[in-house]
C-alpha cells in the first residue's frame, strides 16, 4: 500500500509542547513590573540617562546601576514600527497591530512594545502614542500597550500587596506534521495487533520500530527492508518512576517502564508502560507476551514521528510462565 | 581571529536541497550529507576526530533531538562530539577552535533543521528577552520590519530597492539546485504585493525550509592530502550587539562590520556569501563590509531563495568554499547572522591556494 493510502487512514500528528518557565526578576526588573501591576511607569537612571525599560547594568560599561527606579512619562514617540498583518497565537492581540520603538518621553532609549492603532493608516513614524494599561495586571510587560495618544483612557489603579519577584512565561507551541512514511505503516501495523521492525540490509539488524534508517551503518531503510517481529520478548531493563508534581502531569502513583526485546528483534522497545505487573514481579530477563486490546478499541494516541508509546494498542504485557533469559547476555540491551 | 598557529580548510562540502517539507527524520538529512562526504574523500567514519553539529530543538518541538540527530553521523563506536544549539557556522567556529589545539585533524562540522512541523514566527520569538519581549510575541519578522523601516526613515533605502534584493536573489537562485524559490517576478511585479510585516511583504522574509549542510574541516598537509584545492579560512569571527532593539541603531551593523576587521574582511573578494533572511539586510551587511561592485553577492541567491533553518550560515561557507574549490573564486566572504536584526554576526574568509 503506498504512503497517500497510508496517510488518508491515519491523522497527522498534532503536537502542543506546552511548559512554563517561572523565573526571578531580580532587583531592577522586580520594581519595574511591580510598578506595571500598580499602574506605574518606571524607569533607571544611568548617569545623566533615564533606561526605560530599565537595565540592570549600563550598556555600554556594563557597570552595575543604582537599582532606585524613577517614574517615567507615559507618553512618547513612534521612532520607528511594523505592521503585523496576520497576528500569530503568540502576539498580543488577535487584530492587526504594530510593534514599534517608542521613544517615552524624558528616556533615551527606545522601548519596543505593541501599538494598538486599528489601522496602518494611523501609523507612522514621529506619532505620539501613550500607554493603555490594561484593567487586569499581573506585573508582566504585558500589563499595557501604546494607543494613538488621543484613544488613551484613564483605568482604576488598585496597588497590589506584595512586590513582584517572579514571572511565569508559558511556553505554548503548536506543531502539525504528517507521519513519516515508515511510522505510519508501524502505527498501522499496531491498529493490526503486530509489530513491524525494518532489517537493516547492512548489517541484518532488526530495529522495532524501526526509524526509517539504521544508525550504526548509516543507510537508510523503507518498506522493502520490514518484516513482522513476534510480540513475545524478554525485559531488558526497567524503571519504577515515582511521579513529582509538575505542569501536566497526570500520574499519581509509581509506575514501571521497562525495556523489552521482542524475539527476533535486536533493539528493545523502550519506555514500555507496564501497568500490570508490581516492582516485585518484574525483572531483568523476565519472559512477556503482549496481550492487545480488541481490534477495533486500539487508539494510536501519542505516537508521533518521535515516540511510540503502545498504552492505547496493548492492554498489558503478561509473564509467559517461561524461565528466564540469561540476564547476562542481555547486557548490550540495557537502555 | 587571525592570529592562529595551525592552517584549516574546508576540503569537501555537502548540502541537501532546500525542502518545503521533508518527509522524513532529521538524521536521514544529516546522514545523506555524511555519506556524501565520507564518499568523496574517501574517508571512513573512524578517520573523523571530533564531530560538530549545530540546531534547534524546538524547529520540530522534540526534546533532545539533537542527540537523535548523532544517528545521523553514525555513532557506535562512540564519537567525540559536541553541539551547539545555534546555526552550523557557530558549530564551524568551534570546530575551527578545536583544530587550533594541535592534537587532531579532521572535524566534521553539520548544520541541520524540520521547521515545517513549527511555526517559525512563533518559535522564534521565544529568543528575545524572556521578561521584556518574549511575552509580546515580539518576533524576528516584525522586528525586521521596524528595521527595515528605520532604513526607510533615514532615506538610505527604499521599498523599491528591498525588491531588487529580492529579484536578483531569485535570478541567481534559479541556477542552484538547492535553492527552494522558483520564481522570476520582477521587482515592480513584487512591489504590488501585500506587506506581511510592513514594510516588509512576504517575497522580503526568507521562505523556512527543512534541511542539513556539512562539511570537513581539515588541518594542515592533511587538507592537502584530501582535497586538490583546498578552501584556506584566513580567520573566522563573531560578534554580539545588545538583544534590546532600542539600544541598537539598526540602520547599521557594528558587530558585522568589527567582526570582519578582526579577519581582515576588508580587501577584495571575488564572492561573498551572506546570510540575508530579510531582504533590507542585504544593504546594511554589504555597506558594513564595504562590499564593492567587484564582489559577487549571493550567486547562490542566499537564504531569499531557501532558508533551511540551522544550516543557512554553514551553506554560507559551503557556498564559498565550493567556489574556491572549482577555482571560479580565489578570495571569499561568508556571513552568517543570528538573532533579530542582524543582532549577532559571523564572519568567515576562505581562500584558495594561489
Amino acid at each position: 500500500m503506498g504512503l497517500l493510502a497510508y496517510r488518508r487512514m491515519l491523522p497527522d500528528v498534532d503536537l502542543l509542547l506546552e511548559y512554563p518557565y517561572t523565573r526571578t526578576t531580580g532587583p531592577v526588573l522586580g520594581q519595574f513590573l511591580t510598578g506595571l501591576r500598580d499602574g506605574q511607569l518606571l524607569g533607571i537612571r544611568n548617569g545623566d540617562e533615564v533606561l526605560c525599560p530599565p537595565l540592570e547594568y549600563d550598556p555600554t560599561t556594563a557597570q552595575a546601576l543604582d537599582p532606585l527606579l524613577v517614574e517615567v512619562a507615559t507618553e512618547g514617540t513612534v521612532q520607528s514600527w511594523s505592521w503585523v498583518t496576520d497576528p500569530t497565537s503568540t502576539h498580543p492581540f488577535d487584530h492587526p497591530f504594530a510593534f514599534a520603538l517608542v521613544l517615552l518621553d524624558g528616556t533615551d532609549h527606545a522601548m519596543a512594545h505593541a501599538v494598538d492603532a486599528g489601522s496602518i493608516d494611523e501609523m507612522s513614524t514621529g506619532m505620539r502614542v501613550a500607554i493603555q494599561f490594561h484593567e487586569e495586571r499581573t506585573g508582566s510587560i504585558t500589563d499595557f500597550h501604546f494607543v494613538p495618544l488621543d484613544r488613551a483612557h484613564a483605568v482604576d489603579i488598585v496597588e497590589g500587596a506584595e512586590p513582584v519577584t517572579t514571572i511565569v512565561q508559558l511556553i505554548s507551541l503548536n506543531y502539525h506534521e504528517p507521519l513519516h512514511a515508515h511510522r505510519a505503516r508501524f502505527a498501522q501495523g499496531l491498529l493490526d495487533g503486530r509489530f513491524i521492525g525494518q532489517r537493516s540490509p547492512a548489517s541484518g539488524k532488526v530495529y522495532v520500530p524501526g526509524r526509517g534508517y539504521d544508525p550504526l551503518e548509516r543507510v537508510e531503510m523503507g518498506e522493502d527492508d520490514e518484516l513482522t517481529v513476534t510480540d513475545r520478548g524478554t525485559v531488558t531493563s526497567f524503571t519504577v518512576i515515582t511521579p513529582v508534581d509538575y505542569y501536566g502531569q497526570k500520574e499519581t502513583k509509581p509506575y514501571i517502564r521497562a525495556s523489552i526485546l521482542l524475539d527476533g528483534s535486536d533493539s528493545p522497545l523502550i519506555s514500555v508502560d507496564i501497568r500490570n505487573l508490581e516492582e516485585e514481579d518484574i525483572r531483568v530477563g523476565l519472559r512477556l507476551q503482549a496481550i492487545w486490546r480488541p481490534e477495533g478499541e486500539r487508539d494510536l494516541t501519542g505516537i508521533d514521528n518521535r515516540s511510540v508509546p503502545l498504552e492505547g494498542v496493548i492492554e498489558r504485557w503478561d509473564p509467559t510462565g517461561e524461565p528466564d533469559a540469561d540476564a547476562n547476555k542481555l547486557r548490550e540491551f540495557t537502555q | 581571529m587571525t592570529d592562529h598557529s595551525r592552517d584549516v580548510a574546508v576540503v569537501a562540502v555537502s548540502q541537501t536541497p532546500a525542502y518545503e517539507a521533508f518527509a522524513g527524520p532529521e538524521p536521514v538529512l544529516i546522514m545523506r550529507c555524511v555519506n556524501d562526504l565520507l564518499s568523496r574523500t574517501g574517508l571512513e567514519r573512524h578517520d573523523i576526530d571530533f564531530t560538530l553539529a549545530g540546531s534547534c530543538d524546538y524547529l520540530s518541538g522534540a526534546p533532545f533531538a539533537f542527540v537523535s540527530n548523532i544517528d545521523g553521523v553514525g555513532a557506535w563506536p562512540p564519537v567525540y562530539e559536541s553541539h551547539v544549539e545555534m546555526d552550523g557556522a557557530w558549530a564551524l567556529f568551534e570546530a575551527w577552535i578545536r583544530l587550533q589545539l594541535g592534537d587532531i585533524d579532521v572535524a566534521l562540522v553539520i548544520g541541520s533543521g524540520r521547521s515545517s512541523p513549527g511555526n517559525n514566527r512563533e518559535i522564534f520569538s521565544l529568543q528575545g528577552d524572556p521578561y521584556l519581549a518574549a511575552p509580546l510575541g515580539l518576533d524576528p519578522a516584525s522586528l525586521a520590519g521596524i528595521q527595515a523601516r528605520s532604513l526607510l526613515d533615514a532615506k538610505i533605502a527604499t521599498e523599491a530597492d528591498f525588491a531588487a534584493v529580492v529579484e536578483r536573489s531569485w535570478k541567481a537562485a534559479a541556477d542552484n539546485p538547492n535553492a527552494m524559490v522558483r520564481r522570476s517576478d520582477t521587482a515592480d511585479q513584487l512591489l504590488d504585493q501585500p506587506y506581511y510585516a510592513a514594510p516588509l511583504r512576504a517575497h522580503d522574509v526568507a521562505p523556512v525550509a527543512d534541511g542539513a549542510a556539512a562539511l570537513l574541516l581539515v588541518a594542515g598537509d592533511r587538507a592537502r592530502e584530501l582535497c586538490e584545492r583546498p578552501a584556506w579560512i584566513q580567520g573566522i569571527e563573531h560578534r554580539i550587539e545588545s538583544h534590546h532593539p532600542g539600544y541598537r541603531d539598526l540602520t547599521d551593523s557594528p558587530s558585522t562590520r568589527s567582526a570582519a576587521e578582526k579577519v581582515g574582511g576588508s580587501g577584495t573578494f571575488d564572492v561573498a556569501e551572506l546570510m540575508i533572511t530579510h531582504s533590507h539586510e542585504e544593504i546594511i551587511v554589504r555597506h558594513a563590509l564595504g562590499l564593492g561592485d567587484d564582489t559577487v553577492v549571493n550567486p547562490s541567491g542566499g537564504p531569499l531563495g531557501g532558508h533551511p533553518v540551522m544550516a543557512t550560515g554553514l551553506v554560507r561557507v559551503i557556498e564559498v568554499a565550493s567556489r574556491i574549490a572549482d577555482g571560479s573564486a580565489q578570495r571569499g566572504l561568508a556571513h552568517a547572522s543570528s538573532g533579530a536584526c542582524l543582532q549577532q554576526n559571523l564572519i568567515c574568509v576562505l581562500q584558495g591556494d594561489d
